[in-house]
């Protein structure tokens, strides 16, 4: 194929970063989740693994709550294979249901608690769910779905039942995607899968024994279930789990987190309130040593803001669909516009600028939508749909999404991510957008629109001055013709991604 | 504290938790409705919640910001905590 480049990972970057003890932790025999859990529940069974509410779990007590479980499920007629839905808001059960459903060799499909009930009563019907187990926080959701689907309270408890035999091929989870590419999917991932993405959660962020890991992220995002739970409960960490977001930081003070895995926007917040507070990393519970960021770009100032208070914060990239990071940096004092090194054992392959991965924490793919699967894979290799380039030093950086892309009338493509972070570059730029535009005369021309970073007043002449002055040293067809300076922030999605296109 | 003094601080909080509104923040009324007036998006909101808790010493208790439609509604709260 033209214009592509393979590359096989075989370095581990991530070494000189890691656990200088982090062998002791991998466990590439561990053949299922259901495994891998009855080894670390009796590795660790003294140790504290779940904080919820004003109670406290050990590994052991919480391997005797999930065997309960899993009989109970059993006696539903919870087979390996079976379907089960999982609706329960973040909690203690949500984790305790998880891992008795996929030790019991079937599939947990994680569904978003902020579904209405119609919602999942289709899902249940649709994926013909043996059990749905649900909480008494999400009990007014949960409606009889015809005969096929029993209803087990996460409380639910029978003769225990042991864990069943399960291969890493097995399929263990599915979890809905962002839907940032369209419709939401549910990515069907295999019990291989979910290992590879928590063995890699082990690399490159320091040291591993006796951490304490705050978790604030949806349970049914893979970024919250990978590498906020199943990651630390591998390492034998306690995971304390925040209810109510607006409690996070009483939690903190209690709990005293070391590690903390957050989205852009939340990030964001918590410095702000730290600083409007002044309470720098106290906020934080005062033993917060990093911040694991990821799922969008992560604003440049974040990095320096964070370091302010001694606490390292690292980007990392991954979707879904590769359970887990892909790629991540492994400190925060190289290069803060890269999503990182890629962990090693797997393939990356970039096809006309698109990021295509294939390694054993690739997705079986997207349950019952073969349209979906046919566009999403090709030859075994996953496309991501993210436009990347690798440096010479084997750094990633995103450089946009294919659906971005806006192609000229010339048939050149401009990828509006590349142009707009070289545009980023003065310190009081919050951000910026690129687009298509129509002079009157019918002329197509491209636009910039410059967000000044709130606090920071400048006059707009010199900012045309200074954008003009980096537009010429971008390739002609990439140059802009029009600048338009705003004071106020991009209109962005409940993701806080940037909202596209040209506003009136 | 007066009801100008928690309008002044309360502002000061919207500022940080959404800088990029700093016009229509800083001209915004006890009429300004936070959500179509002030847009605040979600994590704006929650930053708002934390902080008035921290700053006023009152809580949030069985009461969503939802509940809330304009900025004299949130002054009228944290009067009637601070009160209690």
């Amino acid at each position: 194929m033209e214009n592509e480049k393979i590359i096989e990972v075989t370095q581990n970057y991530f070494t000189a970063f890691s656990d200088p003890d982090i062998a002791r932790y991998i466990h590439e025999e561990d053949a299922s989740v259901g495994a891998m859990w009855e080894r670390v529940s009796s590795q660790f069974a003294a140790l504290p693994a779940i904080s919820d509410l004003d109670k406290t779990y050990s590994y052991g007590e919480m391997d005797a709550d999930v065997a309960k479980l899993r009989g109970a499920l059993a006696a539903a007629g919870v087979k390996k294979g079976s379907f089960v839905g999982v609706l329960i808001p973040n909690s203690y059960h949500t984790v305790k249901a998880f891992l008795a459903a996929v030790s019991l060799g079937a599939v947990a499909v994680m569904i978003p608690p902020h579904l209405d009930g119609a919602v999942v009563k289709g899902m249940s019907m649709g994926y013909r769910f043996a059990a749905l187990i649900y909480s008494d926080t999400s009990a007014e959701k949960v409606q009889p779905a015809g005969e096929v689907t029993k209803l087990v309270h996460a409380d639910a408890e029978a003769e225990p039942v042991p864990a069943a035999d399960c291969a890493k091929k097995d399929p263990c989870v599915v979890l809905f995607t962002g839907g940032t590419t369209g419709k939401s999917k549910g990515a069907l991932l295999s019990h291989g899968n979910m290992l590879r993405g928590t063995i890699n959660g082990c690399y490159g962020v320091g040291k591993l024994d006796g951490q304490r890991f705050i978790h604030v992220l949806p349970l049914t995002h893979v970024f919250g279930l990978v590498f906020n739970m199943l990651n630390p409960l591998y390492t034998g960490s306690c995971v304390r789990i925040v209810r109510n977001p607006k409690e996070m930081f009483r939690d903190m003070a209690v709990f005293k987190p070391t590690k903390m895995i957050l989205v852009p926007a939340l990030a964001e917040m918590a410095i702000n309130l730290s600083k409007q507070m002044k309470l720098g990393a106290n906020l934080f519970g005062g033993c917060l040593t990093t911040l694991i960021v990821g799922s969008c770009a992560v604003p440049q100032h974040l990095f320096k803001e964070y370091a302010d208070i001694g606490v390292t914060l690292l980007q990392g990239y991954g979707l879904t669909e590769t359970a887990n990071l892909v790629s991540a940096n492994p400190r925060n004092d190289y290069k803060t516009n890269s999503i990182g090194y890629p962990y090693p054992g797997q393939s990356l392959r970039i096809v006309n600028g698109e990021l295509w991965v294939k390694g054993d924490h690739i997705m079986m793919g997207y349950v019952g939508a073969e349209e979906e699967n046919k566009a999403a894979f090709e030859d075994g290799w996953f496309k991501t749909g993210d436009l990347v380039r690798i440096d010479e030093e084997g750094l990633l950086y995103i450089v946009g999404r294919i659906k971005e892309l806006i192609v000229l009338s010339s048939g050149e493509k401009v990828s509006p991510a590349e142009v707009e972070a070289v545009f980023c570059g003065p310190d009081y730029v919050n951000d910026t957008m690129i687009y298509l535009d129509h002079t009157e005369t019918g002329r197509e021309i491209l636009v910039l629109e410059v967000a000044i970073r709130p606090g920071f007043t400048v006059d707009e002449e010199k900012v045309k001055a200074d954008m003009n002055a980096i537009n010429t040293t971008l390739p002609g067809y990439q140059r802009v013709s029009k600048i338009i300076v705003r004071t106020e922030d991009f209109p962005r999605s409940a993701s806080m991604k940037k909202i596209r296109g040209k506003r009136a | 504290m007066t009801r100008t003094e928690i309008k002044d601080r309360l502002v000061e909080i919207m500022l940080v938790a959404m800088p990029d509104a700093e016009e229509t923040i800083k001209t915004a009324t006890e009429e300004s409705n936070l959500h179509t007036d002030l847009g605040f998006n979600s994590v704006g909101i929650l930053y708002i919640v934390i902080a008035i808790e921290e700053f006023f010493n009152v809580r949030f208790e069985n009461v969503g910001f939802n509940d809330f439609q304009t900025v004299g509604d949130v002054i009228d709260y944290i009067e009637r905590a601070q009160a209690a």
